[in-house]
């Protein structure tokens, strides 16, 4: 009996595949993707208009649910005091806890004024002169501060020489929400 | 061979494919970069006008407020626990009652800041006829202790919709403002 030929041999490898696979194993396979562009066009377009050149510069600490407002003032970098409803904090320092007695009298915290003309006098030294822009400050407070606790510390701001006031806010489109 | 009766080639024509990979590349490029840099949170200020301090007689600070002529006529939002005001030199006038609301498990209360926005329009309208030398841009709010901070800027963005754009805040004990309130609607 004469050795098998080539064709006869068992085909060991791929044995299990389709014949469309076979048939089909020396054309070149392309992926659609046009779908895809479409997709990456409009998320593109999407993050553009989201896209800030300036970045953020401010950030808001994860205890703050800063309120919403149509004001489209934008904000500078500036000293910031932060408001909820346990400590009061500037710049990144605990300053006062926030307890019933602070809550029950008026006008400004000493602890506060003396923390920020502290910040105005260190500034001063700094620059050896105290222009405007050294004079604003920036407030976070919690949607939920009682406003005691907001006129106290503005109070406070106004005591140690801050002498514009503001109340950092997120930009709300559309109509307020009641 | 000869040629078909219509005079046109047979022949199947292969359909040209713009290559779309550099555009994928590209395209992988910005995204990640137009993620890190985009702000989906914008913050803003409003301005405040320097606060005074209230002492426990409340209405002490409204008249220091009259040091010009826009701030003697400016408006005053008064909120207290249960109502809102606007008033006037010319009188005070009720806008809404307080409404209880619960958010995120708490009760608070809250206020119907389109009545405010529509009297605050109003006021403004009407003090610009009466007044037209004057530019009217300042607004007191003037709330009890409790009045919450979102209420605040709630109605400070009303104010800022009807022209009045310069908000101040002043905060006086519940009962002095009741007393001035119901003394000012005759009550």
């Amino acid at each position: 009996m004469s050795a098998p030929t080539k064709r006869h041999l068992p085909l060991l490898l791929g044995h299990n595949k389709s014949k469309a696979f076979v048939r089909n194993k020396g054309r070149k396979v392309e992926v659609q993707m046009t779908s895809m562009i479409d997709m990456f066009t409009i998320l593109v377009v999407f993050l553009l208009m989201s896209y800030s050149a300036d970045g953020q510069i401010v950030t808001i600490s994860d205890a703050l649910t800063l309120p919403k407002s149509k004001s489209d003032t934008p904000v500078d970098l500036k000293l910031e005091i932060q408001i909820n409803n346990q400590v009061v904090v500037v710049d990144g320092d605990p300053i006062v806890q926030v307890t019933p007695q602070l809550l029950a009298t008026g006008n400004s915290i000493p602890e506060l004024v003396t923390r920020l003309r502290d910040h105005m006098e260190y500034t001063r030294r700094l620059r050896g002169t105290i222009e405007e822009e050294d004079m604003k400050i920036n407030i976070q407070g919690d949607v939920a501060i009682p406003a005691i606790l907001l006129q106290r510390v503005m109070s406070s701001c106004s005591e140690a020489g801050f002498a514009t006031q503001n109340l950092e806010v997120i930009k709300h489109e559309g109509r307020a929400e009641a | 061979m000869a040629k078909a009766a219509s005079g046109r080639s047979h022949r199947l024509r292969k359909t040209e494919s713009i290559d779309l990979l550099p555009v994928m590349n590209l395209f992988c490029c910005i995204i990640p970069f137009l993620l890190l840099s985009a702000s989906f949170l914008q913050i803003t200020v409003i301005t405040m006008a320097q606060t005074e301090g209230i002492g426990s007689a409340g209405a002490g600070a409204v008249a220091n407020l009259a040091r010009s002529e826009e701030d003697r006529l400016q408006p005053k939002v008064i909120m207290t626990d249960e109502e809102m005001f606007i008033g006037t030199v010319a009188g005070t006038a009720h806008v809404c009652y307080a409404v209880s609301q619960v958010v995120n498990g708490e009760e608070v209360i809250t206020f119907d800041f389109d009545s405010l926005r529509t009297r605050a329009a109003e006021v403004h309208r009407l003090l610009s006829e009466a007044y037209p030398q004057i530019e009217f841009h300042k607004v007191t709010i003037l709330t009890v202790e409790r009045t919450r901070y979102d209420n605040i800027i709630s109605a400070i963005d009303a104010c800022a919709e009807a022209g009045f754009d310069q908000p101040g805040l002043q905060v006086a004990p519940s009962a002095a403002v009741r007393n001035a309130t119901n003394a000012a609607m005759g009550r």
